[in-house]
């Protein structure tokens, strides 16, 4: 890919509103920081290449160059992204029972993953009130202490950026979609640095079909009467979306329960979301969601060797306890998947973020013209 | 010690050039009492006040048997240019300069914020000496602050440049002059010291 | 600078316009002065404050104009001669007083000295205080040159009692700023008919309603007081029909006259002498401007046909000329008049010995004698090549520059769009790029909290950006106060940020209420502003601005407060006070085995963006560099730095 620098990044993606708050750029250098969902840019910077740029996940995404380097074959448009096996799976007996989103089956692989030795550092989202936070943590316990989901843009790259700078070399990350893309740019080394070691050596994504503006969403908390209380001590416990066709958000204080319903929650979706094609994270090495119809468990993407083997392991282990999931169920999430896919895909060319050309400038994704035909061609699936 | 009695113009315009918090003030000051003091006219142009926060600060100083002057001098007017920053001296040759002026040149810079920001270049001191020459009548030129720190604080630079103008005959002062004008401003205890500084400059440009 | 009291009589000595202004006062035996500090106005009472126990006077500075002005006023009515001083933006300020005042009358002569800023060389504008005088209608005199600003000021007391009213004595930067020669007259001769007789101020106020001296001061009723004001006038250019502070040189029947006043007379002598055309051109320099005397200028009018007014941004003489002219017409003919409203002399800027000559030039017909065209060429081409811009910036170890830094990063980071609300002082300079373009709104003194207090109240209206607005420590008592009580009162939604630095540190470092200290530097109770603050209701937190990560987290926080009013007092003080100037807290330097110069992905963060003229680049090295005789030792550099390459070593 041709690396810009942040006046592009700038142009490109921040005042385009397509800033997700991934966190890539933040930490590298003096000049981006996050706050409350957002990345801001402190001061001009003039330098014509930055790492800001190349590692941006909402600029210059070259889809069939990240395919060949991870799954070693162009890009195909699969609505689950490349994968070896499907799986249902979650927490092992040798997990303590911690808040779970589902089945907590990522905590179990990530605490696994440190125990090995895999990873070094486990790049994670942790929470402050209801502020989704970066951490990188080196035990189980603080594994267990991140668990449960944030639905909420987070900056959790800036944790990896820290762990660069402290010299950790095998790192174990939990990412969104936008964030899995992020680190997939981060480990081919675009701005070709010599002496380059990829800090990465697990990944596992999240399924994510939308993330909420933060500050929209702490402001609209604050404002329910029955919460603005424990919005202010900060004392949210977690957060959930409960299987339809109940339609609502859960999110549990100290105090209570509170149901919101999903129609008031939308329209805090981030923009950005609406162009993102990937729903489960394609560049990871697992990637893990809900299990549609069997609450407590999780769907677990397999995608790569090393994945395979570290959910052997964890189910030898006990870990982890799988099971085989029903092909009805992944032909669910594949259409759901697609639908996300060919919306977005559909909105870019729109917008003209699409495979545009030296005269267009900068796009936001590349692929080939094919594949991007055949995704934006098929017909949305009733899921 | 000079032996001049009379001016070489009437008025003489000399302009006391530099940056904010240079002591240019005090310097156009004590020239200025100096030549008070032995009877001339002296009419000093200045501002102060927004301009000290790094930018460029300048006095006029006219100097005449019998009259009291405009307090700005006009283009092209200047019979000398003391300069306590190098740069400033060309852009007061800019506009109050002519073939037959002098200037006389502290050589360490002072870099402008946007030097300092990378937004615009400082000259290289010796080309900055060859078009200070190419200029002016004649140019002396002195490392007044680095003298002035050795002296304990850069600020006597000032003095140390009032002192290399006595030096050059240009105008009816000498060093008791000076004395008598620090000794009533200041007080003993601090006179001496500017004493050595003066000294000093006028041995540099001697 | 005790010369100002113990230079005798007779005696020729080398004065700032302003020392030559406090110096008439004393002459004339003022006992009372009061002003805020105003470039270029300041010296005058600074230089009174300090001979005031010689001189057996009162001086203070006040909290602003309009007390300043009340204050001197208080003397006058006590029967004590009294002075205020203001830079012209005070006038502003003072101007209800000023108008009531003029309606009342005075007792004891008072005068006022404005001095305004023609071509704005330290404002933010250039305005006029010489407006005043007509629309409160009191005398107007305006000093040529700087034995004239003693003597204007010194007569101008005696007029004062002649018309039991207020007199205003303009100056402007090139005379209140510059220095010339001034004879001196007597000081302990001088005379002060109510002072000397009684010996002690008295206040009286039983006697008869309509009697100035003895009855209540009050301006009712308002047009029998009005008229009688009208009549003082009339008084006053009897005075000035043979002041002697009206001069005129030059031939009997000159091609053309000028009229000119204040310090264009010496910039017209110089430009006439330049064209070598004194012999053809008559000079007449007005000191009394307003109102001016009919008969002397008839006289003048007479002796040609062509005109030329000369003066500084509005056409006000002119204006009065030409309404003259044309109540004279009958006697004195048609005249041909150049001026500001036919563009022969500039209406903005202030003006010079240059832009005068080209005007005569033109008039004239006279090729002006110009420096030698390829020196021009050339010195200008060398100039503006090779000689870098010096915009202005914050001082080194200014507490401002690291204030913004913060205050700057945290509403970027906030990411709503907020913005700050600028006001007056040397931190206006945040208005530049070298302190971060940080202010959006910038007026008169006290109306960035004002503005703030209106955004702060249009959410209803979907305004939701975080409001900031900042002020200095004397700015805060100065005017901003009301402010801050209006905002509270109404719950406006907005961050106040006082940037305590002890002092008025723009106009040197002039004492306000905040401070322990007087204008005599003596003992003086301190109104402590963070009590203020918290009885005017608001919320108050107080930070050190060279704490940059605690700054800019405090900022944060309050920014995200939308329940009223906030104030952080950013709390350090300023590099050139008398405590700081000169001393080095740290030894600052820079490793050069730790910056990575160009490499580095801070794109030379401190130079080119934190920009402290302390800290520069090494164009060889390529790494920063501390200059050791600029750097002012705050320390505050090393915390921009991601590398933590800047070192700082406390100085013993």
């Amino acid at each position: 890919m041709q690396v810009f620098g942040s006046k592009e990044l700038l142009e490109d993606v921040i005042n385009r509103d397509l800033c997700i708050g991934c966190g890539a750029c933040v930490g590298r250098c003096p000049y981006f920081k996050s706050y409350k969902g957002k990345t801001a840019m402190l001061f001009e910077c003039d330098l014509s290449e930055g790492r800001c740029f190349a590692h941006c996940p909402k600029v210059e995404v070259d889809l069939d160059s990240l395919s060949t380097t991870f799954f070693q074959k162009a890009y195909d448009g699969n609505p689950l992204g490349s994968y070896m096996e499907i799986l249902g799976a979650k927490a092992g007996d040798k997990i303590a029972k911690a808040e779970f989103q589902n089945g907590g089956s990522v905590s179990a692989l990530i605490a696994l993953a440190l125990e090995t030795g895999l990873i070094d550092a486990a790049v994670l989202t942790d929470r402050e009130g209801i502020i989704p936070t970066p951490r990188l943590v080196t035990n189980a316990q603080e594994v267990f202490e991140c668990a449960s989901s944030k639905y909420m843009a987070a900056p959790t790259l800036s944790a990896l950026n820290n762990g660069i700078e402290q010299g950790f070399e095998r790192m174990g990350v939990v990412a969104t979609p936008c964030q899995a893309t992020a680190v997939a740019k981060i480990r081919t080394n675009p701005v070709k640095r010599a002496n380059f070691i990829d800090p990465v050596n697990l990944v596992i994504g999240l399924f994510c079909t939308w993330a909420l503006d933060t500050r929209q969403m702490l402001s609209f908390l604050s404002d329910q009467p029955d919460m603005a209380d424990d919005i202010r001590s900060a004392d949210i416990r977690s957060m959930d979306i409960p299987p339809p066709p109940e339609e609502v958000m859960v999110i549990e204080t100290g105090t209570k329960k509170t149901k919101i319903p999903l129609k008031e929650i939308r329209p805090m979706i981030c923009e950005s979301c609406q162009f993102c094609p990937d729903m489960t994270a394609e560049w990871s090495d697992i990637s893990v969601g809900a299990f549609e119809g069997k609450p407590g468990w999780n769907t677990l993407v397999i995608r790569t060797k090393k994945g395979k083997n570290l959910v052997e392991e964890a189910v030898e282990k006990g870990y982890l306890q799988v099971e085989k999931i029903p092909e009805e169920s992944i032909k669910h999430l594949a259409g759901a998947a697609l639908n996300k896919k060919r919306n977005s895909f559909i909105k870019n060319v729109e917008k003209g973020l699409v495979n545009t050309g030296e005269k267009e400038g900068r796009s936001a994704i590349r692929l080939s013209d094919d594949v991007l035909k055949k995704i934006t061609a098929q017909k949305e699936n009733a899921v | 010690m000079t032996d001049v009695k009379t001016l070489s113009h009437d008025p003489y315009n000399l302009i006391i050039t530099g940056v904010g918090g240079q002591g240019n003030v005090l310097a156009s000051r004590v020239l200025g009492n100096m030549l008070s003091n032995k009877g001339f006219f002296v009419t000093i142009g200045e501002t102060f006040g927004a301009s000290q926060r790094g930018g460029s600060v300048m006095s006029h100083l006219r100097i005449s048997k019998d009259k009291t002057c405009s307090p700005q001098i006009p283009r092209g007017k200047a019979h000398m240019v003391v300069a306590l920053e190098p740069v400033e001296t060309l852009r007061v040759l800019m506009e109050y300069g002519n073939p037959n002026v002098k200037a006389l040149c502290n050589t360490r810079p002072i870099h402008p914020v946007g030097v300092i920001t990378g937004a615009n270049n400082y000259p290289d001191t010796r080309d900055l000496k060859s078009w200070i020459e190419e200029l002016t009548e004649s140019a002396w030129f002195i490392d007044a602050t680095d003298m002035a720190v050795k002296l304990g604080n850069p600020i006597f630079g000032n003095i140390m440049m009032i002192g290399a103008l006595a030096s050059q005959n240009e105008l009816p002062i000498d060093r008791k002059d000076f004395e008598a004008v620090i000794l009533a401003a200041m007080g003993p205890e601090k006179t001496k010291i500017n004493l050595m500084a003066y000294d000093k400059g006028m041995e540099m440009a001697g | 600078m005790t010369r100002l009291i113990e230079a005798e009589e007779g005696s020729r000595q080398l004065f700032m316009g302003n020392e030559a202004i406090a110096r008439g006062a004393l002459e004339a035996g003022m006992k009372v002065a009061a002003g805020y500090p105003g470039t270029p106005s300041s010296e005058i009472i600074e230089n009174l404050a300090e001979v005031s126990e010689k001189a057996g006077i009162y001086v203070e500075w006040s909290a602003n104009e309009k007390v300043a002005m009340e204050v001197a006023a208080a003397a006058s009515f006590a029967g004590l001669r009294s002075l205020c001083v203001m830079k012209q933006n005070g006038v502003n300020v003072a101007s209800d007083f000023l108008l009531h005042l003029a309606g009342s009358g005075t007792r004891a002569g008072m005068v006022l000295v404005p001095c305004d800023d023609p071509g704005a060389l330290s404002s933010v504008n250039e305005g006029e205080s010489r407006h005043f005088a007509r629309l409160v209608e009191v005398p107007l005199l305006e000093p040529g040159d700087f034995q004239e600003a003693k003597d204007m000021v010194k007569w101008a007391f005696t007029l004062s009692e002649e018309i039991r009213n207020l007199v205003m004595v303009r100056s402007v930067t090139r005379l209140s700023h510059a220095s010339g020669n001034v004879i001196m007259g007597n000081i302990a001769e001088s005379k002060n008919l109510e002072a000397e007789t009684k010996n002690s101020a008295f206040f009286k106020h039983d006697g008869f309603i309509l009697d100035q001296m003895e009855g209540a001061v009050i301006s009712a009723p308002v047009t029998y007081k009005h008229g009688q004001q009208h009549e003082k006038l009339k008084k006053a250019i009897e005075f000035f029909e043979t002041s002697p502070f009206n001069t005129y040189t030059g031939p009997e029947n000159p091609e053309l006259l000028v009229i000119t006043s204040s310090v264009c007379s010496l910039y017209t002598n110089e430009a006439l002498q330049m064209l070598n055309a004194k012999d053809r051109v008559g000079l007449l320099k007005l000191g009394t401007t307003w109102p001016l005397p009919p008969k002397l200028v008839a006289k003048h009018l007479k002796m040609t046909d062509k005109i030329l007014i000369v003066e500084e941004v509005i056409p006000f003489l002119e204006e009065s000329v030409k309404t003259l002219a044309a109540e004279l017409g009958p006697e004195i003919g048609v005249k041909t008049f150049f001026g500001k409203r036919d563009n022969t002399i500039p209406s903005t800027g202030e003006l010079n010995p240059d832009i005068i000559a080209s005007a005569l030039s033109g008039i004239l017909g006279i090729d002006m004698e110009p420096v030698p065209e390829a020196y021009t060429k050339r010195a200008g081409e060398l100039a503006f090549l090779n000689a870098p811009v010096r915009d202005l910036t914050f001082c080194p170890g200014c507490p401002h520059r690291a204030s913004f830094w913060s205050i700057k990063n945290a509403l970027t980071m906030d990411n709503r769009e907020g913005f700050i609300c600028g006001d007056i002082g040397c931190y206006s300079l945040a208005m530049l790029p070298s302190g971060f373009s940080a202010l959006k709104t910038l007026h008169s003194m006290g109306s960035g909290t004002g503005v703030a207090s209106g955004f702060g109240k249009l959410g209803q209206f979907g305004l939701n950006q975080p409001v900031v607005s900042v002020c200095g420590d004397s700015t805060f008592f100065h005017s901003a106060m009301p402010a801050l009580v209006n905002a509270v009162h109404h719950r406006s939604n907005l961050t106040m940020i006082i940037l305590d630095n002890s002092g008025t540190g723009m106009t040197g470092f002039q004492p306000h209420p905040g401070l322990n200290e007087d204008a005599l530097g003596k003992d003086a109770p301190a109104v402590d502003i963070e009590a203020v603050v918290r009885a005017a209701g608001a919320n108050v937190t107080v930070c050190d601005p060279f704490d940059l990560a605690e700054t800019r987290e405090t900022v944060l926080k309050l920014l995200e407060d939308n329940n009223g009013v906030n104030v952080l007092i950013l709390r350090q003080i300023c590099a050139l006070s008398p405590e700081k100037k000169g001393k080095k807290q740290f030894e600052m330097s820079v490793d050069e085995n730790i910056c990575v110069g160009e490499n580095c992905g801070c794109n030379r963060l401190c130079t080119r963006i934190f920009s402290c003229p302390g800290l520069t680049w090494d164009r060889e090295k390529k790494v920063s560099r501390i200059d050791e005789v600029i750097c002012a030792g705050c320390g505050v550099c090393a915390s921009i730095c991601p590398l933590q390459a800047i070192n700082k070593k406390e100085v013993a």
